[in-house]
């Protein structure tokens, strides 16, 4: 979804972040651990640092500097390091150097990581979506995280995630917008609520807003924009 | 663990009418270091948060009937570390947890083998404070020999391990959970004994060991009983827990205990010990346990809620009144 010119920019930049906030032993630790991961036929430096990464790197807010904020959001519209921590941001960092050239090894090895990771391994993941290779085999994984109930994680695909826009198709999508409404999500963050507004949702947001009026419960301002949209 | 198989014992002889009140532990703070929280309510997570509970260890355990296969594992060790820890957390209760092969579905050498093959993914997660709870239920060959695994890879990770000690013929098997740890060159200071009893509580502390008390209705220890230990035995590497799960279980008792303790003259420092202090300190050896998440995890959580424009007091879930017949 990003094309490689733009990704390879987006790489070196996020590695100028991680170095900015990485002690440098940690940097160090990380580095190492990606020649090794980039070489390794399986995956057990994959798997160890992954989920060793933050005992390295720390967990303190990400810091940084307006004019990369700015490039960022150039480079990938949607996307935002905003409330980002150093082991989320390096935690993708490190998915991005994973090689790709064998598909199903490359798609086996990331999927592994989903199915035993713990919340902020998920968080990382999930927001590590946009940066993957082969864009259209991450949409049922996209889907299955739409369906965790875990605030943060659910967040991570909502907030500055600029994937389940361009990815998801319209069922996908309308299912996600309800469920963030339905949680009390702050859909402002959502990239691309607007652009994907349509008729089916605007028809599922009314029988959601005749329910909640009916139950006596307040409605979010937004909904009733976006079934006006998307009528 | 599970359950009470004595229905005449657990309903003869007289009700004790002593109420607990909260007042008499207010301010105190615990810790429950063996709770099996996957196995209890929302109400008990209230209960325990009001109760003076800021954080909790969930050991990884059998779920009443045996798994038949390793997915089944691979889920249950995710929920420990995933959905569990963030129930938890939206009570303001610090969830960690220690992962391991349980005593009596290391019977089943074939799936025990794949478990012992996923453990490694498992042991470097954020949160994970030990090895656990591992050891004896029938003291067969088998549960002999994954316990031995299972004490290499502590000692590999720079893990504490969390004994369970058998149910039946328990003095014996705590002995020989101890000589093994040993025999595997474990420092007994990184290794919790857990469900100690009189019997065995003297040679526990004697060789070096954390000595845990389960404070269980019928099965186990009666905090009575436990505040005659504390008085005999003081509060050096000693700590109570609940073990709650889904047998007749209190996830109080920890605080319970607290309070019978106050009122028997026992000294705070040692209440805090024994109820808070000494679980911090023996699966603090993981590295994993920061005392300032006890209290972050209150504020988070309060934040994150205000941003998005929920209207909570006085915690992160919203309260319903359980008296009120009328439910909205």
């Amino acid at each position: 979804m990003v094309d490689i010119e733009k990704k390879k920019n987006l790489d070196k930049l996020f590695q100028q972040i991680i170095q900015q906030n990485l002690s440098s032993d940690a940097w160090a630790w990380l580095a190492d651990k990606v020649e090794r991961i980039k070489t390794e036929e399986k995956t057990l430096q994959l798997n160890l640092s992954f989920a060793q990464l933050p005992r390295m790197s720390g967990k303190n807010n990400l810091i940084v500097q307006p004019e990369d904020l700015a490039e960022i959001a150039t480079l990938l519209p949607g996307f935002s390091l905003q409330g980002w921590t150093a082991d989320r941001l390096a935690r993708v960092w490190l998915l991005m150097q994973l090689p790709d050239v064998d598909k199903m090894v490359y798609l086996k090895k990331i999927k592994n990581l989903f199915t035993v990771a713990e919340m902020n391994e998920l968080v990382a993941l999930y927001s590590a979506l946009p940066f993957l290779h082969y864009t259209e085999e991450w949409i049922s994984t996209c889907e299955e995280g739409i369906r965790s109930n875990i605030g943060t994680v659910l967040e991570a695909i909502l907030y500055h995630n600029p994937y389940p826009a361009h990815a998801l198709s319209e069922a996908a999508w309308n299912q996600m917008v309800l469920k963030a409404f339905f949680n009390e999500k702050d859909v402002s963050q959502i990239p691309g609520l607007k652009t994907r507004a349509n008729q089916a949702l605007a028809h599922t947001l009314n029988d959601y807003v005749q329910e909640r009026l009916a139950a006596h419960r307040t409605v979010h301002q937004e909904i009733y924009r976006l079934i006006e949209i998307g009528k | 663990m599970c359950c009470n198989d004595n229905f005449q014992e657990r309903n003869k002889g007289e009700r004790n009418q002593d109420v607990l009140d909260l007042n008499d532990i207010n301010g105190m703070q615990f810790f429950d270091p063996h709770i099996h929280m996957t196995a209890r309510t929302t109400d008990d997570y209230q209960a325990m948060v009001d109760a003076g509970i800021v954080a909790i260890i969930e050991p990884a355990f059998w779920l009443g009937q045996p798994r038949t296969g390793v997915d089944s594992f691979k889920d249950y060790y995710s929920s420990l570390i995933g959905w569990e820890r963030f129930r938890s957390s939206q009570f303001g209760i610090k969830h960690y947890c220690t992962i391991g092969l349980n005593s009596r579905e290391a019977n089943n050498e074939e799936l025990a083998e794949q478990v012992m093959e996923l453990l490694p993914q498992f042991v470097f997660k954020e949160g994970v404070v030990g090895i656990g709870e591992i050891g004896f239920d029938d003291q067969t060959a088998a549960e002999e020999k994954y316990f031995r695994l299972q004490l290499e890879l502590a000692k590999e990770a720079s893990l504490p391990v969390q004994i369970h000690t058998p149910h039946r013929d328990k003095k014996k098997g705590t002995q020989r959970s101890m000589d093994i740890a040993i025999e595997h060159g474990l420092s007994p200071y990184s290794v919790i004994v857990d469900h100690n009893n009189e019997e065995t509580v003297k040679e526990v502390l004697d060789r070096g060991f954390w000595a845990a008390f389960t404070i269980y209705p019928f099965t186990k220890m009666g905090n009575e009983r436990m505040v005659e230990v504390v008085k005999q035995y003081g509060s050096e590497r000693i700590m109570i827990n609940s073990a709650a799960d889904w047998g007749i279980s209190d996830p109080l008792a920890v605080p319970k205990t607290a309070a019978l303790m106050k009122k028997s003259g026992i000294g705070l420092n040692d209440i805090e010990l024994v109820s808070f202090r000494n679980a911090i300190t023996a699966f603090g050896q993981s590295g994993q346990i920061d005392e300032h998440d006890f209290i972050a995890i209150k504020n988070i959580d309060q934040s994150q809620k205000f941003a998005s424009n929920s209207i909570l007091r006085g915690g992160q879930q919203p309260r319903i009144d359980k008296n009120s017949i009328i439910i909205k």
